[in-house]
């Protein structure tokens, strides 16, 4: 082993200047283990680990971290009795921040940086075994912490390979064994993609997963338009919410126009020229289909009517003065004039118009 | 959902504004050729029919070929005019022969809606005026 007060003093420079302790302390103890290791016989304890070991060390740090770490690895590895104490109760802190790291990206979902995360979550996944490798071995420490710690690291870093295999069992073409593929990505870091929990990244699901957003939101735009959809939840019911909101509303088409074929229109509809002189404030007059000029209402009241009808046209606010007239020429009424004011008013104004209707009655 | 064609499009070529003109337009040659001066059960049916097919026509006109419930709709108004043509089914049981898949579906559905709630406002409106102008 090299001199282990330049290592020391070099380790403790990248401690203070990486700002990052857990880091630091991190890699000092994979440089720690795996020199140790690699002079130690390899046993095969784990299997992800015996890989390791068959990588050199420098390439397996690199693998594992990000390029500060290339400092460390020139850096010779020191004894690891030197560290042993020190570095265990921040180990500690190291795995649970990596632990919670990684639940949080997990838990996040962070699809948008799978693949910039891939390499480090791998990294950081095999570091955590590394360590849990670096706890279990120096079992005969004299220190309380790390046997403590260790059960419970041991259960951190299987409830990691538990969700570790979620994450591959749930995708259909993921590979059988996590080992594997956790070798495979430290053998090759850029192959896999970190998933969200629960969901596969290859392109078919992607398109999957963009495909069910669509729907999900066209979903809430109908629950929006259907009222008394929002509490629902449930594709399902939200669709029956929805077909039964669309037949309530033909039968409404329905009943009104029998209300309409029943009620006695003594009223003339006036479609004429006129109407169409109009078509800056309200109606194109392009816009009017053949299907109307045939109907000429052969309106005989029509022309005694013209100047109360020119007048109702320039009206502001569509309001009670126009009905004031309308009760003058009785069998004039313009609904046409309230009903495409009301157009070319705000669209708000749809119940405003029907309150008036309804104060009116 | 109800205000963006009125926004995106020129105001005063909005679907609420087609669809009224054509209809009054239908209406008023519905009640000219028939006075209600005889209210007997079969005519006032008659009358109820024709309107109501009026009333769809006129909803599916003003969206023209834009959406493919319309489409389906004025397909079946030409080829089969009968009486029948009334009963309207919902869109998911329209014939419509294009290939649709949910996301389309619900887009339809949604127009269909919006214009739906329209029409009933527009003959709700009517219906108010003729009580009025009793």
């Amino acid at each position: 082993m090299e001199s282990n007060a330049g290592a020391t003093e070099t380790r403790s420079n990248v401690t203070v200047s990486d700002g990052g302790e857990v880091a630091a302390f991190e890699s000092l103890q994979f440089t720690d283990e795996i020199h140790r290791l690699i002079s130690a016989p390899a046993t095969d304890n784990a299997s992800s680990f015996t890989a390791l070991l068959e990588l050199p060390a420098t390439q397996v740090v690199e693998l594992l971290h990000s390029p500060e770490s290339v400092k460390l690895i020139v850096a010779s590895a020191p004894n690891v009795e030197d560290f042993k104490g020190s570095f265990h109760f921040p180990s500690n802190t190291g795995l649970i921040k990596k632990d919670a790291r990684f639940s949080v990206f997990s838990g996040e979902g962070n699809n948008k940086n799978d693949k910039s995360n891939s390499p480090e979550m791998t990294s950081k996944n095999s570091s955590a075994n590394l360590e849990k490798a670096v706890k279990s071995e120096p079992a005969e420490t004299a220190s309380s912490l790390p046997l403590v710690s260790d059960p419970t690291v041991e259960n951190r870093n299987i409830k990691r390979k538990d969700r570790e295999k979620k994450v591959k069992g749930s995708t259909k073409k993921s590979k059988p064994a996590t080992n594997e593929s956790l070798e495979d990505a430290e053998k090759l870091p850029y192959v896999h993609v970190r998933a969200r929990r629960g969901q596969a990244t290859d392109s078919h699901s992607l398109a999957e997963r963009a495909r069910r957003e669509k729907i999900n939101a066209r979903m809430k735009l109908l629950q929006e338009l259907v009222p008394g959809c929002n509490k629902i939840s449930g594709t399902a019911l939200v669709l029956d919410e929805i077909i039964n909101h669309v037949q309530s509303l033909q039968r409404q088409v329905e009943f009104l126009s029998m209300s309409l074929a029943a009620v006695n229109p003594r009223i003339d509809f006036n479609l004429d020229s006129s109407f169409t002189s109009e078509s800056g404030s309200t109606m194109d007059g392009g816009n009017f289909p053949s299907l109307v000029t045939p109907l000429m209402w052969p309106d005989v009241q029509v022309n005694g009517y013209r100047q109360q009808f020119q007048h109702q046209w320039h009206f502001d606010t569509l309001k009670q003065p126009i009905w004031g007239r309308e009760e003058v020429c009785n069998n004039y009424v313009t609904p046409e004039n309230s009903l495409l004011s009301y157009d070319s008013s705000a669209n708000s104004a749809a119940t405003l118009h029907a309150n008036q209707l309804k104060m009116e009655l | 959902m109800m205000n963006t064609p009125q926004q995106v499009k020129n105001p005063s070529s909005s679907l609420k504004s087609r669809f009224i003109t054509r209809f009054l337009g239908a209406l008023t040659k519905i009640t000219a050729e028939d006075p209600i001066l005889s209210s007997s059960p079969t005519r006032i049916f008659q009358r109820y029919r024709r309107i109501k097919v009026a009333s769809n026509k006129s909803m599916a006109y003003s969206v023209r070929s834009r959406r493919i419930w319309s489409r389906a709709m004025l397909s079946r108004f030409r080829s089969r005019r009968s009486a029948f043509s009334g009963r309207r089914s919902s869109v998911k049981t329209t014939n419509c022969g294009e290939a649709m898949d949910v996301c389309n579906l619900l887009d339809e559905t949604a127009h269909y809606i919006k214009c739906l709630t329209t029409q009933v406002q527009v003959m709700r409106k009517i219906v108010d005026f003729y009580h009025l102008s009793k």
